[in-house]
């Protein structure tokens, strides 16, 4: 579904990712794990088209995006996420929603998964006629999930949706992402929670300095020593660098 | 001796009804400012120019008034829209705001300022010109005359406002323009065409600029250098009201008209264009972010 070789990109002069090789299969769910500074968003940017692509491909339904405007990319169908802070606060829940629907003119389509995202996310419905200031960390991630739903995408990114979250609410958020995978819509999710992302995801990756370091499928991962020394039980600061070793 | 209230009453009113004409620009100055990370010094200008398309519309081609008010919005927007595309797109390109970028587009601006008014100059000549509206007889409230162009410009004013509130809220393209104005890149993520949007943010506000510009014609006169003292009362009633507030926009108009038709009937009427700059000091003052303003944004 979306496949990426050999992807270089960086703000201005300074570079960033230094050959990325990823791929995600149709209605599975991938994670894109690395600590702060890897990397992560740099990639989410660059498959969106928010950051030019410097060298390599991306292609998604067997077509290049590389180089497309970001608006013609959702249109695609391939929808970023980014994080809750990303809402728009002096817009209510349900004109954050329409916003996402901005690129269909279906009505009967939007109204649908309207519903279906207040279905997933009781709690949006609630507030629907709230400025999306007014609601809670977790509120705004589903929030932002709801309006990524709600461009109707055939791939969902989702950068570090995780973030910030107290553990009951991110359970909740991961049983939803899960089920929107089972709606088959596919999913890459960014995320610093390695052992949750891990546990959701079918294939993962492992992102530092720019580069892939390990990936795998995610069940291998888990009981990977290599992984559970550097990524689930020590501190992740300073021991992946030994990982190849 | 008492005091006299009527006429209290009428220069409020008046101040009321020439201050939403500087919200009106005001309006637009927000929106470039929210839309394109620019302040755009050459709004003064177009301000200018909508009042001269209006003035060719209306005297020169005997179109009625509101014809010639729509018709003159129009082609400042193109207007607007063809000076974005062709010299400020490629500087907005390099970021507006605080970078180097943005101190380019500001000086760009004032570069465009003075070449449109020269371009106007060469086209209509130096002289002020009269918008003759054929309005009829002064209304009379009371004690108080109101001569029919306040009237009128109270009625286009608070129409155009009400069109665009409904366009900003209720449309789908109104919800795109509230989307770039608040967050650029997630308005992309939305699958939002950011450039065209911007296109129709410049259009919209430099058609606002030409209403108000068509507005205040027939009451005082039409000429090339009206521009630069428009633009320094709109820029106070955006401040006022609160940078990128749109709300503020046109409170922040009202306020400065009032204050300064108060302050020339009450004080001194030779200094009526201070006041204004006045009551932006003693807001800048107390309250940096403006009345209306939520917080103090500051763009990079």
């Amino acid at each position: 579904m979306l496949k990426v070789s050999g992807l270089t990109t960086g703000y201005g002069k300074i570079q960033i990712l230094r050959g990325i090789d990823l791929e995600v299969p149709k209605g599975e769910i991938v994670a894109l794990l690395g600590g702060n500074g890897t990397g992560k968003s740099t990639l989410l940017k660059a498959l969106s088209g928010l950051l030019p692509v410097w060298d390599g491909t991306i292609e998604f339904n067997g077509q290049p995006i590389h180089g497309l405007p970001p608006h013609t990319i959702v249109r695609a169908g391939l929808t970023q996420v980014t994080q809750g802070k990303d809402s728009y606060p002096a817009m209510t829940v349900e004109e954050n929603l329409k916003l996402g629907a901005y690129t269909r003119s279906d009505k009967a389509g939007i109204a649908d998964d309207l519903d279906r995202v207040y279905e997933y996310f009781p709690r949006l419905l609630e507030r629907r006629k709230q400025l999306s200031a007014t609601l809670s960390g977790g509120e705004v991630q589903m929030l932002v999930i709801g309006r990524g739903l709600m461009a109707s995408p055939k791939l969902l990114m989702l950068d570090e949706p995780s973030a910030a979250l107290a553990p009951k609410i991110v359970m909740e958020i991961f049983s939803i992402i899960n089920r929107i995978r089972k709606s088959g819509i596919s999913i890459l999710v960014v995320e610093q929670n390695v052992r949750m992302a891990l546990l959701l995801a079918g294939y993962g990756y492992i992102i530092r300095d720019g580069v892939i370091l390990i990936e795998g499928k995610a069940r291998d991962m888990i009981n990977d020593p290599d992984v559970k020394n550097s990524f689930l039980g020590g501190t992740v600061a300073n021991t992946s660098r030994d990982i190849k070793a | 001796m008492g005091f006299d209230y009527s006429s209290l009453f009428a220069f409020i009113l008046f101040g009321l009804t020439i201050g939403v004409v500087y919200g009106i620009v005001a309006l637009g100055i927000s929106l470039i400012y929210s839309g394109l990370d620019i302040v755009h010094f050459a709004h003064g200008e177009i301000y200018m120019f909508g009042a001269f398309f209006g003035l060719v519309f209306s005297n020169q081609w005997g179109l009625p008034y509101p014809v010639a008010f729509v018709l003159a919005m129009l082609c400042a927007a193109v207007l607007g829209m063809i000076i974005e595309r062709v010299f400020y797109r490629r500087l907005t390109k390099g970021g507006g705001g605080y970078t180097v970028a943005g101190m380019g587009m500001i000086i760009c601006g004032f570069g465009m300022s003075i070449v449109l008014m020269n371009i106007a100059f060469l086209i209509w000549g130096a002289g002020a010109e009269p918008f003759h509206v054929d309005l009829g007889m002064p209304f009379q409230i009371g004690d108080i005359t109101l001569p029919k162009s306040y009237a009128l410009t109270a009625v286009f004013a608070v129409t155009l406002m009400t069109v665009l509130h409904y366009f900003l809220k209720r449309t789908k393209i109104g919800l795109a323009i509230r989307a770039v104005a608040a967050n650029k890149d997630i308005a992309y993520l939305m699958g939002i065409n950011v450039p065209l949007m911007i296109s129709l943010i410049f259009g919209l506000a430099c058609g606002l600029a030409a209403g108000a510009g068509v507005l205040i014609g027939p009451m005082q006169s039409v000429q090339v250098e009206m521009g630069y003292l428009m633009l320094m009362k709109a820029f106070a009633a955006a401040v006022v009201g609160g940078f990128g507030s749109l709300p503020g926009a046109i409170a922040g108009g009202i306020l400065v008209g009032i204050t300064e038709n108060l302050g020339a009937a009450y004080i001194s009427p030779n200094h009526k264009d201070i006041y204004a700059f006045l009551l932006l000091i003693l807001v800048l003052m107390f309250k940096p972010s403006g009345l209306f303003g939520v917080v103090a944004r500051v763009k990079a």
